[in-house]
């Protein structure tokens, strides 16, 4: 199984520290986790024991395999082999994972001035869709994690807008 | 001349007043169409969330029926360019067809841009849209820019609507404006949003907690 973890253009180091900490790789491990990909974003953070080179780094750290990566242009790829993503608290980045019916853990950034996106997170997680951690809250959050309980995300319904707008220019 | 400045700005809010749109949401001054009518549709490509959200209600739309598409993106927003063009291909019209266009307008205001610095960049985003919402339709075109203008943020999507209302000033036909507060959005609406909701023919937001009584907005469920 994969997961994947993904900050998107923001700079969230906390997020990516915690990703790659002993204590949430081994919660994976327990899950049955064997893969990790990790997309860091703009993060100019050094991580022990992790060497800087370039855009992508591989290792092998406590049974699993990690790649991390700054940044691509589409995640999606990643999105869709992986079987749980976490994620900063971009709405893009939710709508998409919610979408493809991937178990999704969202960490807002706490330092963000405007919490708009926190609001939509813990909305959704107060609905059941997905789950809202801290960053230093994230192994026991994936531990504590029943994919079997997320309820499923609705699919667009195209006809309510189409609606509206046949009403508004005149169709009738 | 002061006496004379006064009358002017009365007047001018005189008449910005009767152009208003209701303060109930329902359409009053539309003409009906018949089923094969077409409707031109012109949306705002905000970038990131922005345009994938617009692009997800346009593409809930009849492309036989609501044609031709104009797609505004603010300059250097090549990745919002593809992903509409992306959309046209996926349902299927090539460009070459003249079913859709792209016009580029110069951003309003940068992001970290400094609040001192914004009037320029304003004003010339400002009339980059004036020119192609007023100025070019009736100068050489003889058409409407659009019959339909989508709207869900951010910036420049205000300076598009000021444009509209230039036009409206003027007793020229205008698009009806509908303006979808982004699915982000779920207790306090965005600064768009607010500058924009007595304007706009209908405001259009997706999470209830955002419905004011008695207020314009609209909650008709999730629509992205």
């Amino acid at each position: 199984m994969i997961a994947f973890v993904t900050v998107g253009s923001t700079t969230f180091d906390p997020l990516v520290e915690a990703a790659v900490s002993d204590e949430f790789l081994e919660a994976l491990l327990d899950k049955g986790f064997k893969r990790l990909i990790v997309q860091r974003g703009r993060s100019d953070l050094k991580l022990k024991g992790i060497p800087e080179s370039g855009n992508s780094v591989t290792l092998h750290r406590r049974g699993i395999d990690i790649e991390l990566w700054k940044y691509k242009p589409s995640l999606r790829t990643e999105m869709e082999m992986s079987n749980l993503v976490i994620s900063h608290a971009g709405s893009g980045t939710i709508i998409e994972a919610l979408r493809l019916h991937k178990p999704l853990i969202v960490v807002p950034n706490p330092t963000l001035l405007d919490d708009h996106q926190q609001e939509l997170a813990q909305a959704l997680d107060g609905l059941g869709y997905l789950k809202t951690s801290t960053a230093s809250d994230l192994a026991r959050t994936l531990s504590t994690f029943d994919t079997e309980k997320i309820v499923t995300f609705p699919p667009i319904d195209g006809s309510r807008f189409a609606r509206l707008v046949d009403e508004e220019v005149g169709y009738q | 001349m002061l006496v004379l400045l006064i009358v002017i700005t009365v007047l001018v809010a005189l008449r910005i007043y009767t152009i208003l749109p209701d303060s109930r949401s329902r359409p009053s001054r539309v003409r009906k169409k018949t089923k094969t009518d077409k409707c031109s549709i012109a949306v705002f490509l905000g970038s990131g969330g922005h345009t994938a959200e617009a692009l997800t209600l346009v593409s809930a739309l009849d492309f036989q029926r609501y044609t031709p598409r104009t797609y505004v993106v603010s300059e250097g927003d090549i990745l919002s360019t593809r992903k509409a063009a992306e959309l046209e291909k996926s349902k299927c019209c090539d460009k070459a067809e003249g079913r859709y266009r792209v016009l580029v307008v110069p951003r309003a205001r940068r992001v970290h841009q400094h609040l001192l610095t914004t009037p320029p960049t304003a004003l010339l985003s400002l009339l980059s849209s004036i020119y192609h919402v007023v100025i070019e339709p009736l100068m050489f075109k003889k058409t409407v820019f659009a019959d339909l203008l989508l709207l869900n943020g951010p910036g420049t999507c205000v300076v598009l609507c000021i444009a509209v209302y230039a036009n409206k000033f003027f007793g020229l036909p205008t698009p009806r404006i509908i303006y979808v507060e982004s699915f982000a959005r779920v207790k306090r609406l965005s600064l768009s949003g607010r500058l924009l909701k007595p304007f706009v023919d209908r405001f259009i937001v997706q999470w209830p907690e955002l419905l004011q009584p008695g207020g314009r907005e609209e909650y008709h469920g999730w629509l992205v």
